[in-house]
């Protein structure tokens, strides 16, 4: 028997105001719900209010990880959060979710700044000080909120994009064989420019009026620097050439086929892009699940969000295998195997 | 290119008979936006294995302007 890292309970936790494909449609007028719905297979969003913040959704996640799955906050020896909002260019926000969430001060805190990988890394960082004998208890917090970035008037990303948080606890367990395992990571930074707030950090900090400058595009979508820009065409051609090719490499570092997975569950970008993926991936559909109708792109939180919503429609049993594959925003993307 | 004809159709929301070498991609019930172009991009991903470059897409005017963008491509 060996030390592992093993994936033990998870909670997510949505915002209150929910944006639907109704109010939306009024809004963008040359859409009505039902098409936005069959485009994006999204109904709802949920939106962060004015003073919420993706470390509060992250402290309702795991604040309901402890109380629905009987997990006590003594018991955390390591903390991870995964964001692209964070509170503060500094302090760490983990550093406050520890204080917020009453963890032991013996516990270490790290924030990962990922958007659609960035569940897969923590996975793999979590295995990593779990496997080496550093701690015992990785509480691994992802959320966002994407939706403070979104200009209203931009279709391409507000019809996607939504708010939420997932706390996934990864514990020490004692097994045969590894329970998380065959990491594959890739990055490609020559595309940071197809997903990107271009305005507002250290490389360009908010100056000017013009940084505010609306500008429409030739789809009509409207957006300043500040904004959330998705380059769609661009994002797609990555996905469609990388993800694949990442799940070669797994399936060669595990030595199995595709048959012998269970589920392949990719990151809920949006269903057009998971249809494209599950026919490029030549897997069938019922493997490659969608479940963000509810909630839609939640950025890293998708993957938790779909295996809690898979354990709770029991689409899951202990000893299943699955496949985890994010890919998004960087470019980046990486992939896993886990064992139920 | 039956196919691809068919795909465009029903991503431009137009009858399936209706689209050829030489329909007008502004003439869909669907605009030719970046909707549509991601949509394309998809479409021939699947029918020929082929990454059309967005921009180039979204500038083509006619079904045999992507044509010929599959073609270069190939």
């Amino acid at each position: 028997m060996n030390r592992v890292a093993k994936i033990e309970k998870i909670a997510s936790y949505f915002p209150q105001t929910v944006l639907t494909n109704e109010h939306l449609s009024e809004v963008f007028s040359d859409w009505t719900a039902d098409k936005i719905y069959s485009k994006t297979g999204i109904e709802n969003r949920y939106i962060a209010d004015e003073n919420e913040t993706a470390l509060d959704l992250a402290c309702h996640a795991a604040e309901r990880l402890f109380s629905e799955h009987q997990v006590s906050h003594e018991s955390i020896d390591y903390v991870i959060f995964c964001t692209q909002a964070p509170d503060y260019f500094l302090p760490t926000s983990a550093c406050i979710i520890q204080d917020r969430l009453n963890i032991n001060r013996s516990a270490g805190a790290v924030d990962i700044n990922l958007g659609c990988s960035g569940f897969v890394y923590g996975l793999s960082l979590a295995k990593g000080l779990i496997e080496s004998g550093q701690v015992n208890n990785v509480l691994l917090l992802t959320a966002d909120t994407y939706t403070k970035f979104i200009h209203p008037m931009d279709k391409s990303v507000r019809t996607l994009f939504g708010d939420g948080a997932a706390a996934t606890l990864i514990s020490a367990c004692n097994s045969d064989c590894p329970r998380i395992s065959n990491f594959v990571f890739g990055t490609d930074g020559s595309g940071a420019k197809d997903l990107i707030v271009p305005v507002g950090g250290m490389r360009q900090p908010i100056r000017t009026e013009k940084d505010y400058e609306e500008v429409t595009d030739s789809s009509g979508n409207i957006r300043t620097q500040c904004n959330l820009f998705m380059n769609g065409a661009n994002v797609l051609n990555f996905t469609l050439r990388e993800v694949p090719k990442a799940l070669d490499q797994i399936l060669k570092k595990s030595g199995r086929d595709k048959e012998d997975y269970k589920f392949f569950v990719l990151h809920q970008a949006n269903k057009f892009m998971l249809e494209a993926l599950s026919k490029k991936l030549k897997v069938p559909k019922e493997k490659v699940p969608i479940l963000m109708e509810d909630g839609g792109n939640t950025v890293s939180s998708t993957i938790p969000m779909a295996l809690e919503r898979m354990f709770d429609g029991k689409m899951l049993e202990p000893g299943d295998e699955v496949v985890f594959l994010g890919f998004g925003v960087g470019l980046s993307w990486a992939g896993c195997t886990v064992t139920i | 290119m039956k196919d691809l004809y068919s795909g465009i159709a029903e991503i431009l929301e137009v009858p399936e008979d209706s689209v050829d070498a030489s329909f007008d991609l502004a003439n869909g019930e669907q605009e030719w936006d970046s909707m549509a172009v991601v949509s394309t991009i998809a479409l021939v991903d699947n029918l020929y294995d082929v990454a059309l470059d967005g921009v180039k897409l979204a500038e083509c005017e006619t079904v045999a302007d992507i044509e010929k963008l599959i073609k270069e491509n190939s």
